[in-house]
């Protein structure tokens, strides 16, 4: 008989402290409160998502075990929420839009709009059954990929491949909209490719000029095209979206952003990492809100104070070795498994695409579509490969790494093509190793022992 | 039988090099471009030599270029990355600089490891995605004209209006011969010149000067309408039709040609971006470079820009007409790996298709030879099956 390997569970001797935390209070005045958290967190989570708690290693989403870092606790409260809370928003009128990047969110949620990732689709349709253990998780999401590459196609990347669910499954989407940009290669086809099919869904896309090395006319286009993009949002939610609208998103987006950077700024510098890999997906709350930017800038704010004290007190982040080593990552969307790097004695430290957007600093007086046409045409991520390679070189530096990993999803094509050049650069301006790992697992639970393989002998090899 | 004139074609492409060397010592540059909107009229009218770059079919290429680009680019990118990194063709060779568009940016991509890799000097023209868009015209105006003042630097010479006049009449004369050319191999009962040396004499006008390869097209449209209905017995019976349709079929990328032809199919048109495409509605009506920018936006658009608007998809409008316009009785629609803007709407154009009743199959391929057996198979039944309902119950 095999082992049972019991699954995760929050201990009843962390629910005081966490009581004392304080309540969440949403975008329109919501109140969740530590209890109903506490409650969320340790009986209906595991009864209707018991893979989540699963804790057997060939998983690859496990939860943090750092039961002590409470701000992790209640982002993964969020997380774990989200589709209710998303439904929840849908049934009061608002549209739920498909974007793809960390390009801009201020226009969407200006207009009233969640903006959800191209895997939305999957989510959706996996929680739709609930009480499902790992394994039958995992196969019900890869018949849902399956279903979506004959739909699209065999070379998509996992994550885009998911929009192609649009076009035979009824689903809550009012629109898709994503900026079209170097990012990403698959989701302008994917796009695309869902004008037919016997459901359409309507789309329109914000066009990131790629070329600058262009001497005028790249900001105005851009402005324009927000301009565009913004009127075109607002038509889906039928709200008018003023100026004042959008600088007010723009202010509280510039709230957040400072905040990850703050965050950023004491983890990079902590003479311990003071969170595990797992806890340190701080920036997500920066660059897509929890949906609602509202409480994630009040969980930002709690995660700044609470990694603080850690530093303070020399905490280190659960799981981690004494002297880890500290892995930058590369590349759009796909990461590794960090609860696998911090066994193997890693540490994830920083991730170059959502911190670019998370550099960028809205100006908030004047005309607010050309403040972020400038602040978003300058993103360095979508800068030409040389400069992005310069600056993430930086943040390397910065970031005090021991190594660097290009790591890029099966199908994408812009990513793949610059991978090479840029770890190239970065080995060049920092002297330390870089690897390209191209993987398959992106949304996958499971089966990542090829890339767990090259990530292991990585570590093994900086340490 | 050969055409006389493409014969004097096939002599000038073989001299052109030693032509380049020599306009090069007279200090004439040379800029060479891969994409699909770069305004060749604006290389021309400042004296620059334009050659259009870029091979296929060769997967030693397809190797050394996967070196430094990814294996997740397509066949065409990796081996153009190859004939670069290589150094080796003449025409790569030859070029001072490079430019590129964002048409594909896979081949944006391609260039920006042109600049670090190979260390030439490259130019980037930024094209819109939304190109229906009135602001997306003015900021292509924009990236033309910021373009042409790059290339006046790069040149040391200033674009005068006449020059520019005079190299947009030349080039309006080249796309309407072409097009002659490609009516004469698709409508002609006894075609005196075929869809595969209109194709050979289209990748000519990649290398060769400009005003000579005018003066070429039109002797061979002269030769062609002269020749027409005299008997000739070396083309291929007419008994099947076919449209190619898809990705790139570049210069030296002759696999899926040599397939088709083997099997007694008679390719009559293309909708390809290296072949009748580039030709079709890029008249340019006002000799400036706003005139030139319109026109580049008028033209029958690419796959490589995504249009989400079925109504006014340029594209499916013009793979009809070709197929109307060519009495194609089937298309083959050919995808390299992972050249996902055609790949991805594989199954919207197998749709399209199925509904105007025009059979089609679909080739997914790269530059190995090791699929040549399987496309052989697919391509026979697909023939064999279009020669038998064409047999039995007219066009399908």
């Amino acid at each position: 008989m095999k082992e049972i390997i019991p699954a995760f569970g929050y201990p009843e001797e962390v629910k005081p402290l966490f009581l004392e935390t304080e309540d969440l209070v949403f975008g329109d005045g919501t109140c969740i409160t530590t209890e109903q958290m506490w409650d969320f967190m340790t009986k209906e989570g595991p009864a209707r998502y018991p893979y989540a708690f699963n804790t057997q290693a060939s998983f690859g989403g496990q939860l943090s075990g750092d039961v002590t870092f409470l701000s992790g606790i209640r982002q993964n409260y969020l997380s774990m929420t989200h589709m209710d809370r998303i439904r929840d928003m849908h049934a009061k009128g608002k549209p739920i839009v498909i974007v793809r990047g960390w390009i801009t969110s201020e226009p969407y949620y200006a207009a009233g709009c969640i903006s959800v990732g191209p895997p939305f689709p999957r989510g959706w349709m996996l929680q739709q059954i609930q009480g499902q253990d790992f394994r039958q998780a995992s196969l019900r999401g890869m018949a849902l990929l399956e279903e979506a590459r004959q739909n699209l196609s065999i070379e998509s990347c996992n994550l885009i491949a998911y929009l192609a669910l649009l076009k035979k499954n009824e689903l809550p989407v009012s629109a898709i909209a994503p900026a079209i940009c170097t990012g990403c290669s698959d989701m302008a086809y994917g796009t695309v490719a869902c004008r037919t099919g016997p459901i359409k869904v309507p789309a329109f896309f914000m066009d990131y000029p790629v070329n600058h090395g262009s001497e005028g006319g790249r900001v105005e286009y851009l402005e324009t095209e927000i301009r565009e993009l913004t009127r075109k949002l607002g038509d889906i939610s039928g709200k008018t979206v003023t100026d004042e609208m959008l600088a007010a998103e723009i202010r509280r987006e510039n709230q957040a952003r400072r905040i990850v950077r703050e965050c950023q700024k004491i983890w990079w510098d902590a003479n311990v990492p003071p969170t595990n890999s797992i806890d340190n997906s701080f920036v997500h709350l920066g660059s897509m809100g929890a949906f609602d930017y509202t409480v994630a800038i009040q969980v930002l704010k709690e995660y700044y104070r609470e990694i603080d004290d850690r530093i303070r007190k020399g905490v280190r982040g659960y799981g981690l070795r004494s002297d880890p080593a500290r892995l930058f990552i590369c590349g759009s969307c796909v990461h590794p498994n960090g609860a696998f790097i911090d066994k193997k004695g890693g540490v994830i430290v920083g991730k170059d695409d959502q911190w670019s957007t998370m550099t960028m600093d809205v100006k908030e007086s004047g005309d607010p579509y050309e403040n972020l046409a400038r602040a978003v045409s300058s993103h360095p991520y979508e800068r030409p490969t040389e400069e992005r390679a310069e600056w993430t070189a930086e943040q390397v530096k910065d970031s005090r790494a021991d190594g660097v990993i290009f790591m890029y999803n099966w199908g994408c094509n812009y990513q793949s093509a610059v991978a090479g050049m840029i770890t190239d650069i970065i080995k060049e301006r920092t002297g330390l190793p870089a690897i390209c790992i191209e993987v398959g697992e992106l949304t996958r639970m499971e089966s990542l022992e090829q890339s767990q393989n090259r990530v292991e002998a990585f570590i093994e090899m900086l340490r | 039988m050969v055409l006389k004139i493409l014969q004097k074609i096939r002599e000038s492409v073989e001299r052109r090099p030693r032509e380049i060397d020599v306009a090069k010592k007279d200090g004439q540059k040379v800029l060479g471009w891969i994409g699909y909107t770069i305004p060749e009229e604006i290389i021309h009218a400042l004296g620059i030599i334009p050659v259009r770059l870029g091979r296929g079919g060769d997967d030693r290429l397809v190797e050394i270029g996967s070196r430094y680009i990814s294996t997740q680019n397509c066949v065409f990118v990796r081996a153009s990355a190859g004939l670069l990194a290589e150094n080796k063709d003449p025409y790569v060779q030859k070029s001072d600089a490079v430019a590129f568009d964002t048409t594909c940016m896979q081949v944006y991509r391609l260039g920006e490891i042109t600049k670090y890799y190979f260390k030439k000097k490259t130019f980037f023209l930024g094209i819109p995605r939304n190109f229906q868009t009135p602001h997306a015209r003015e900021y292509f105006t924009k990236e033309v004209e910021g373009f042409t003042r790059r290339l006046e630097e790069f040149s040391g010479e200033t674009i005068s209006s006449d020059a520019l006049a005079a190299s947009i009449g030349l080039y309006n004369n080249i796309r309407e011969a072409i097009r002659t050319l490609y009516a004469h191999a698709a409508h002609d009962s006894l075609p005196v010149i075929t869809w595969r040396e209109v194709y050979e004499v289209v990748h000519a006008g990649y290398h060769l000067d400009r005003q000579e390869y005018l003066t070429f097209l039109q002797d061979l449209v002269r030769e062609v309408r002269e020749t027409h209905g005299s008997a000739v017995d070396e083309k291929p019976p007419k008994d099947v039709r076919i449209l190619l349709s898809g990705s790139v079929i570049a210069p030296g990328d002759t696999k899926l040609i040599e397939i088709i032809t083997r099997l007694k199919g008679n390719i009559v048109a293309d909708d390809l971006w290296s072949g009748l495409d580039p030709y079709l509605q890029g008249e340019v009506r006002e000799p400036t470079l706003k005139g030139i920018a319109d026109a580049y936006m008028d033209r029958v658009l690419p796959p490589a820009i995504p249009c989400l608007d079925q109504s006014t998809d340029t594209r499916l409008d013009n793979l009809k007409r070709g197929i109307n316009e060519s009495s194609a009785d089937g298309v083959i629609y050919h995808s390299l790996r992972y050249c996902d803007s055609v790949t991805f709407k594989g199954l919207e154009i197998k749709e399209f298709l199925r509904h105007e009743k025009i059979p089609l199959l679909e080739i997914h391929t790269e530059y190995a030879q090791s699929d040549v057996e399987a496309i052989r198979t697919r391509s026979e039944a697909f023939i064999e099956m279009v020669k038998f309902r064409k047999q039995t119950g007219g066009r399908i």
